[in-house]
């Protein structure tokens, strides 16, 4: 019993929070192949959404000019903004989703509860996540490339340390969202004006104004379309770029983090953990 | 407190608390919790929810936390569960401080909370249970055996592969339980644990209960509006209103307390006015029941004070037909302590409007 559960805790060497990693990617993966025709429509759905504009809009988007940004810039560019606003959008929505649908479950408390620490629990949520959305964004990606039949550079070792920073950008707006809604639950409607200011930060003109690079995903998005368009390796980014793209990571997801923890402590005070 | 002072009157205090006090000085308590008080809001909108609760809790003991709604239960359970901070006051459990090093607190205690699910519907009951272990920091690989005897115990193995969804109200509370003790913790808090129970699951809970409590060592902590859950398995009872104790002691000696202190008597006769009112002036008067050249009174009083009480009826030319004694039970008790408290209360209030 009781015992054995402080032996566990104390014998853990990380082996604690591999399992837990583990067992929310099992957990994650078993409601996706339990309800795969919800999963199936999520993806169809990004892609009719894709496949509307690609077709309906062909004409349209060849014409307009580079000066829109890079989303309207070309085909490619297309594909590049909607490959990171598909993992984007998952990465944001995710954690205020879980926490929304946690607090309705009466599971909140329950992760709240954990020795690991909530704050652990929710960053392996986030890791989790993050990672469901790149094979999400990879797949509508393959799905994107097919229809148009265009081909990009798809060099792992530069694509996925930007991806993964440019994502950790968003992810402390998600932070900061899961935060309020512990607050103030009843946020969905926000929340989902979000997804079209990730579009706006996914297409900002950053050449024509570079301070907009400070923002998250700005400079994420401005790369990584210099890296699957035009081949630039990582390395070939200058200090600045890298710098900006690693700040941003690292400020949003902290600042978030923070938001999110003062976001708990106001729940805890009010009383409101769970209510919903 | 209101029955404090009415203990201290019948000299009952010394006898009913002696059990517990001195079980006290044997253990150190698990459960710690000193001049708590909650408030929500601020200022002229603050609404004090826990006005100073002081309790401690032996290990492997069943303690149930009963009241009537808004009496602070829940804001007492989930204080000490680290879910609200308190206003003031020291909470620890298994020598932790529940609100300095709340993870740590959390590698000792588990809960089910009332109105809540507690678990993933969309996930089987054995899912739920490994989940739940977890997510309480063990190994669920390392303990099939314990996870598969929670499924037996609470009588889910047939249902065990079947998403919790599509189980009843009353087996989606045996999962929420099982899940709960999944968690493998010192001490355990069921919020409201029969809830949503057929008789045969109530029975089932109520001996596995004693079993965790007395094999394993688990000290239980429920809160329940069933006083027959509370009156079975319970060794201890705190009984709130108004956001204090009114009552903190064992279900015998909280029964002891009030047990043959009411009585029905029945005169021979009609009570008139002046004789209502003069046994009122000199003792609890509960119920005076006029019928057919009789009188039947409830009155509260000791074992001295009774024959007093004939005397005074025979003085007011009633003689006593017949009396007996009311046995109390605990629905009996409890709603005779927050009854009190809250005509303490009200007291209170007046006297501090008089001045």
């Amino acid at each position: 019993m009781s015992n054995a559960s402080v032996t566990d805790a104390e014998q853990d060497d990380g082996s604690g929070l591999l399992l837990l990693i583990w067992t929310i990617f099992r957990m994650n993966f078993l409601l996706m192949a339990r309800y795969k025709v919800n999963f199936a429509a999520q993806i169809v759905g990004m892609y009719l959404f894709f496949a509307v504009i690609f077709f309906g809009g062909r004409a349209a988007v060849q014409n307009v000019g580079g000066g829109m940004g890079a989303l309207g810039g070309t085909l490619d560019a297309l594909i590049v903004g909607w490959f990171l606003w598909t993992m984007a959008q998952s990465a944001y929505s995710s954690l205020s989703t879980e926490i929304t649908q946690e607090s309705r479950w009466g599971t909140l408390e329950q992760l709240f509860m954990s020795p690991h620490g909530f704050g652990t629990v929710l960053g392996v949520k986030v890791f989790v996540n993050m990672l469901l959305s790149m094979v999400i964004g990879s797949l509508m990606l393959a799905l994107m490339l097919l229809t148009t039949g265009r081909t990009l550079a798809l060099d792992f070792v530069s694509v996925f340390p930007i991806v993964v920073l440019t994502l950790l950008s968003v992810v402390g707006l998600g932070y900061v969202f899961a935060g309020l809604a512990l607050v103030y639950k009843q946020i969905s409607n926000v929340s989902q004006l979000m997804q079209f200011v990730l579009i706006g930060l996914i297409a900002a003109p950053v050449a024509e104004l570079p301070i907009l690079s400070v923002l998250p995903l700005v400079q994420g998005s401005e790369m990584l379309q210099a890296t699957m368009r035009e081949g630039v390796r990582l390395w070939e980014f200058s200090p600045l770029q890298l710098g900006t793209l690693v700040g941003t990571a690292v400020v949003y997801s902290v600042v978030g983090y923070l938001i999110f923890m003062l976001c708990l402590h106001v729940a805890r005070d009010r009383g409101v953990m769970g209510h919903y | 407190m209101s029955l404090e002072s009415s203990m201290e009157r019948d000299g009952t205090s010394d006898r009913s608390r002696s059990s517990s006090n001195e079980t006290e000085q044997t253990t150190d308590p698990v459960v710690s919790v000193q001049g708590l008080r909650k408030e929500y809001g601020k200022g002229d909108d603050a609404v004090e929810a826990v006005t100073g609760v002081d309790l401690s809790i032996q290990p492997g003991s069943v303690v149930g936390l009963l009241g009537p709604n808004g009496a602070g239960k829940t804001t007492t359970i989930k204080s000490i569960l680290g879910l609200i901070y308190p206003s003031e006051g020291d909470i620890e459990v298994s020598d932790v401080n529940v609100h300095k090093n709340t993870t740590t607190a959390h590698e000792h205690m588990g809960a089910t909370l009332e109105g809540a699910r507690n678990t993933y519907w969309r996930l089987t009951v054995r899912e739920n249970l490994e989940i739940f272990s977890v997510i309480g920091g063990n190994d669920y690989r390392k303990r099939t055996e314990e996870i598969e005897s929670l499924i037996e115990q609470f009588g889910l193995a047939e249902k065990a592969d079947t998403v919790v969804r599509e189980l009843s109200r009353g087996q989606k509370q045996k999962v929420s339980l099982a899940c709960a003790l999944a968690r493998d913790t010192d001490v355990v808090f069921l919020d409201e644990p029969t809830l949503g129970l057929d008789v045969e699951s109530t029975r089932r809970l109520q001996r596995e209960i004693r079993r965790l409590a007395e094999d394993d060592g688990r000290t239980i902590i429920l809160s329940s509006h069933d006083m027959d859950v509370i009156r079975t398995v319970c060794d201890r009872a705190i009984i709130m209103n108004d956001g204090e104790i009114v009552a903190d002691d064992t279900v015998e000696s909280l029964i002891d307390l009030f047990d043959a202190k009411t009585y029905d008597v029945v005169v021979d006769g009609d009570l008139d006015e002046a004789a209502e009112q003069r046994l009122a002036s000199e003792f609890f008067l509960k119920n005076v029941d006029r019928r057919s050249g009789k009188t039947a009174l409830e009155v509260e009083t000791d074992g001295d004070e009774f024959y007093r009480l004939v005397d005074t009826l025979e003085e007011s030319g009633l003689s006593v037909e017949s009396f007996s004694e009311v046995e109390m039970d605990f629905d009996d008790v409890f709603l005779h302590l927050t009854d009190q408290a809250e005509e303490d209360e009200r007291r209170a209030q007046e006297v501090t409007a008089h001045e």
